[in-house]
């Protein structure tokens, strides 16, 4: 998770990763910071994060975040 | 029957609203759903078997979809379970596609084959080569454009398990028919209206309050302001060879203005309708023309299709193998800020190519896409020099003057691309804007030709007063006011006196009757 936040803090600082749970909804994560965002996590966590992942309940929040790389991960096991 | 006709705000409306409200709940979806195909057939007859066929299509897609989980969920404790579902995904896409196939097969040969075989038989003809495609004589169900979406759009959703399949077609058919919003839109999503369109909620003060309120300030904005544009708009962009480049100015100016007048306007009419049933549909307009950047623009503008395209092909194309591994090399190449940029290049052209195709079959709609495309890109790229520039030079971004020229500029990108939009082809497009820039006179404004464009002195005075309004709420909504709510808190009579003037204002300065031809919803026709 900690990882998740470095890379969260890295592409946007100005967003309080740990309380906000709207960062899709209000527009607090544009398109190209969401593109980097799947990208950095693939690499981090070698997972694969497909056109179907890509709702906003799995980006909202961080914690959000978190529990969608634990399933790829889970599933690519 | 249009949205602004006597017909459906005296008669059809309130006819709807009562039988409604007569009706027990459980039962009150089935007059919305009958009213919307009556609607639906009144404006397009025969051609309503479209829709059905739409509406059907998307229905056996979903169950189809979801027997597929069924059986692979039957199948979780085989030994060979990955390899099920491998097979299983692959079947899913097959029928996914199956269903945007037949769906976009349908609007592409209704709206777009005669347009693609005009353009191969004329290369073919400048090849020497005998032109074999026919002309197909076709009629285009009203809404088409729209509801085709929102068919993609509830397999998608239903595809990505985002929600689960409805199995009762009725829904379905509401989602897709509900007559406020069949003509011009929003576009809906299945998630957030089909199940408040089925719940047949009594009505209530407050929603039938805020609904008519809603629907009188379209009714202003397309009655008093669009309509009494459409003149001279139509004689300045059928006849532009007559006039000087102002006159072809003013013309592209007022085109916007009646365009946001006349499309915002019917959309207010269509939320307000929903509203006093207790159906809440999605923004389509915030302010668009106070937008700073072309990207801002169209989150501001036609929201929903901005975001159907987003969603539906602007994501899922950025995410598409190819184009991430593109993306992680030009990351490692240009950067974090251009890396990014470039792998959205191939989604953006798709995404603008779709959004000029979309609005219509010709070639001045596919140049107001790729306008944007580049536009957008454009601002995506130079976006860090901008800032350090910014920062250099000690300007604040939000600074009240930054703000000023900002949208001054975005005015005369959006007036540019209007007047290719509106105008008589691409070349006609062309030609205005060379007109504007090469027959500068400002003699229209002395020799009284102005007052020959189609506007007496009293219509400019109107509509110049009618912008005026239209600014000022404006500026009220960006403050984050309701003004309906806080209407609704004033004291009875100064409330009452409000309400009165509103709807006389609409009475009394609206174009219609006598002297002034009735002007359809212009995006009826996209």
């Amino acid at each position: 998770m900690n990882q998740l936040l470095e890379i969260l803090e890295d592409i946007n600082p100005d967003n309080d990763y740990l309380a906000e749970t709207k960062l899709i909804d209000r527009g607090l994560l544009d398109s190209l910071s969401l593109l980097t965002l799947v990208s950095e996590m693939e690499d981090a966590f070698d997972v694969e994060i497909t056109p179907t992942d890509l709702i906003p309940a799995n980006f909202n929040s961080a914690v959000a975040m978190w529990s969608m790389i634990q399933r790829l991960q889970a599933e690519n096991k | 029957m249009q949205y602004n006709s006597l017909l459906y705000l005296l008669v059809f409306l309130p006819v709807v609203l009562l039988l409604y409200q007569l009706l027990p709940q459980r039962h009150r979806w089935k007059i919305l759903l009958g009213a919307s195909y009556v609607f639906f057939f009144l404006l397009s007859r025969k051609l309503i078997v479209y829709l059905l066929l739409s509406t059907v299509c998307m229905h056996y897609i979903g169950l189809w979809l979801e027997r597929c989980d069924r059986v692979l969920a039957g199948q979780k404790d085989a030994q060979n379970y990955h390899a099920l579902k491998t097979a299983a995904d692959r079947k899913r896409r097959r029928i996914l596609w199956l269903g945007i196939l037949w769906q976009l097969g349908t609007l592409l040969l209704l709206k777009y084959f005669n347009f693609f075989s005009h353009n191969a038989d004329a290369l073919l003809a400048k090849l020497s080569l005998p032109a074999f495609l026919p002309t197909l004589k076709m009629a285009v169900p009203v809404g088409i454009s729209f509801f085709t979406l929102q068919a993609i759009s509830y397999m998608v959703d239903v595809y990505k398990k985002k929600m689960p399949t409805d199995e009762n077609l009725g829904r379905l058919a509401l989602y897709m028919a509900f007559f406020p919003a069949i003509m011009e839109g929003p576009i809906c999503r299945y998630g957030e209206t089909a199940m408040s369109l089925y719940e047949g909620k009594p009505l209530t003060y407050q929603n039938m309050s805020f609904g008519i309120q809603r629907m009188i300030w379209g009714l202003f904005k397309k009655v008093v302001l669009a309509d009494r544009l459409s003149p001279l708009v139509v004689l300045i962009f059928t006849k532009y060879t007559q006039y000087s480049g102002v006159t072809v100015l003013l013309g592209a100016i007022c085109y916007t203005l009646q365009l946001y007048a006349d499309f915002s306007g019917c959309i207010d009419i269509s939320i307000g309708a929903a509203e006093m049933f207790g159906v809440r549909l999605p923004e389509n307009f915030r302010q668009p023309f106070f937008s700073r950047t072309a990207s801002e623009f169209w989150r501001r503008w036609h929201i929903t299709l901005g975001a159907w395209f987003k969603d539906y092909i602007f994501y899922p194309l950025s995410l598409t193998k190819g184009i991430k591994r593109l993306g992680k090399k030009a990351r490692l190449k240009f950067g974090r800020h251009i890396g990014p940029v470039v792998q959205t290049i191939i989604p953006l052209l798709a995404v603008w190519l779709s959004n000029g195709v979309w609005h219509g079959a010709g070639w001045n709609y596919i140049f107001f896409g790729l306008y944007y495309f580049v536009l957008i890109l454009t601002g995506n790229l130079l976006e860090p020099l901008l800032a350090k520039t910014y920062t250099t030079l000690h300007v604040n971004r939000n600074g009240v003057f930054l703000r000023v020229v900002q949208t001054l500029k975005m005015a005369v990108i959006i007036v540019t691309g209007e007047l290719f939009f509106n105008a008589h082809g691409l070349k006609a497009g062309f030609l205005m804007l060379r007109s504007i820039f090469t027959n500068f006179s400002l003699t229209v404004f002395r020799d009284g030709s102005l007052l020959q464009l189609g506007l007496s002195a009293k219509d400019f005075a109107v509509v110049f007063i009618g912008c005026l309004i239209m600014l000022a709420v404006s500026i009220i909504h960006e403050k984050g006011v309701h003004i309906r709510q806080s209407v609704a808190q004033w004291h009875t009579v100064p409330r009452w006196c409000f309400y009165y003037a509103a709807i006389l204002l609409v009475l009394i300065f609206g174009a219609y009757g006598s002297g002034y031809t009735p002007v359809d919803p212009l995006y009826a026709n996209f």
